[in-house]
């Protein structure tokens, strides 16, 4: 397996991940898969349904712990540092942006949507806040949408809309890693396509882990693409080379081919 | 943990058998004939201990469930016993409690003793001599008290646990991916979310309590005497407030049909 596929030699990494396990009671979702995060890269990761992806977010932001039942082995170093080890997990999860599959507005204004991160984070002063969620609403495309109505209930918005602002949320507290869980189920092509090119553009500030179903979106944005099936992690490389004709593993080309899948 | 809660059925209900085939109806019809006079200082008397004791088996209650829910995990003992007793106590019958108040509780107060050596001496006084029964023997108010907790208790419990388990997820989860401690999850996403449903099962657990004590009350009073006075009173009251409080309940149910977004 190579987990080097820019052999650029001042690459560092900022999640190593190795041999990590985690069970959900006695059914397994990841069988020990290892593989590194470079700064300011984006990773795009593929796979179908079952396969283990969101588990692996949701191991990088400790939000698994949640889930009762479930057995984590094996490591996930951020910037060196174990992150089982870490004590302050909400200043963990802070540094870690999260975006769910399913738009998920919290039952609070568009405002304070945006500005939830922020002030858990202890940020109290108005014109503070305020920069921020401008910030962040123009970041995420949904700025002149919703610059009127600031004070609706995030929950009232449409479902690309909601999705962008989980977007904007996640963005919020300037987190060091931006996980997206596959963003663009519930967006259209078109609002699609301009968050991609936000993501583009943040890709000089964070580290960026996408998990997708859309292969070609891991082909246009990312920079090295993993794919992993049923809990294994089959290959990691640069996007040319897996979506090039002769990846190192034949279930990679048949998978980003639609042969299977 | 079934074989417990069976046992706790037997402890309960063995004894309530036994002085139920012990109890003759007189000494029941004397202690209904002595309470004839002097309704409103006894309805408030009945108003006060149905309130504040509902309230503080509600509050209890809730709490209750607030701690079961969201910081006991699923497999711990005291949760899984505590479930199966409120699964339990929320099956039986309202009626039943009225029994076993009267059956198990009333001949260990010295109640009936206090109304026998009163009718005795003063057969004809007009003075209430409910209220020397209620005032002599304090724990007879304390066996009415404890009846309605444990008959609002499993109920509040219940339905405020459903109401917690109603409120999706995917906010929890996106709230502590933004960094939020425990507590302030709770607090600004699922206690504004899972609130309605906690009051209207509240209403609904009270509702059930004053039902049942109409129904109990109703069933004594026509069973044994004609006289009208405190009785009746009572009567109005807990029918009165069981349709009023089933009517908020469902009220309540229909304004905030789904907490789901």
């Amino acid at each position: 397996m190579n987990t080097n596929g820019d052999n650029s030699s001042q690459i560092t990494p900022v999640i190593q991940v190795s041999d990590l396990k985690v069970r959900y009671g006695d059914k397994s979702a990841l069988n020990g898969i290892s593989f590194d995060v470079h700064k300011n890269e984006i990773l795009g990761i593929i796979g179908p349904a079952q396969s283990g992806k969101t588990t692996l977010l949701k191991v990088i932001n400790r939000t698994l712990e949640l889930t009762s039942g479930t057995t984590v082995e094996g490591s996930v170093k951020l910037d060196g540092v174990d992150i089982s080890t870490i004590n302050d997990v909400y200043g963990l999860r802070r540094r870690i942006g999260m975006v769910l599959p399913l738009p998920v507005g919290l039952p609070l204004s568009i405002y304070d949507n945006v500005a939830f991160a922020p002030r858990t984070g202890g940020i109290r002063a108005k014109s503070e806040l305020d920069e921020i969620v401008e910030r962040c609403l123009q970041q995420a495309a949904l700025w002149d949408e919703v610059k009127d109505r600031l004070d609706t209930l995030g929950t009232k918005l449409s479902g690309g809309q909601q999705q962008r602002l989980t977007i904007a949320r996640a963005l919020s507290h300037q987190p060091e890693i931006l996980c997206l869980d596959e963003f663009s189920i519930a967006v259209d092509p078109v609002t699609t396509m301009r968050i991609e090119d936000v993501l583009d553009t943040l890709r000089s500030e964070m580290t960026i882990l996408l998990v997708t179903n859309l292969v070609q979106q891991a082909k246009r944005l990312a920079n090295r693409t993993a794919f992993i099936l049923n809990g294994d992690l089959i290959e990691i490389d640069t996007t040319e080379v897996i979506f090039s004709d002769n990846p190192t593993n034949q279930a990679t080309y048949d998978y980003v081919n639609g042969n299977f899948g | 943990m079934q074989s417990i809660a069976l046992l706790t059925l037997g402890a309960v209900f063995i004894p309530v058998w036994n002085v139920l085939t012990k109890t003759h109806l007189s000494d029941v019809q004397t202690s209904s004939i002595a309470r004839v006079s002097d309704p409103l200082p006894n309805l408030l008397s009945d108003l006060y201990l149905f309130l504040s004791i509902s309230f503080l088996a509600i509050l209890l209650g809730v709490t209750c469930a607030f701690y079961l829910e969201e910081w006991l995990p699923q497999t711990n003992w005291i949760r899984r016993l505590v479930e199966s007793q409120v699964a339990l106590f929320s099956g039986i019958p309202s009626l039943l409690y009225g029994l076993l108040v009267v059956t198990i509780c009333l001949p260990y107060t010295g109640a009936f003793k206090a109304i026998e050596a009163s009718l005795s001496v003063e057969n004809l006084d007009v003075t209430p001599l409910s209220a020397t029964a209620f005032q002599g023997d304090t724990t007879l108010f304390y066996a009415a008290g404890l009846t309605f907790v444990l008959l609002v208790m499993p109920r509040a419990i219940k339905a405020t646990q459903e109401a917690l388990r109603s409120v999706p997820m995917p906010i929890r989860e996106s709230a502590y991916a933004l960094g939020a401690s425990q507590w302030q999850v709770l607090m600004k996403h699922v206690v504004p979310l899972a609130i309605p449903r906690v009051l209207a099962g509240g209403c609904r657990a009270m509702s059930c309590a004053l039902a049942a004590a109409a129904l109990f009350i109703g069933i004594y009073i026509w069973g044994h005497t004609t006289q009208s006075g405190q009785m009746s009173s009572s009567f109005a009251l807990f029918l009165g407030g069981a349709l009023l409080l089933s009517i908020l309940s469902s009220f309540l149910a229909e304004r905030y049909p789904s907490v789901s977004m």
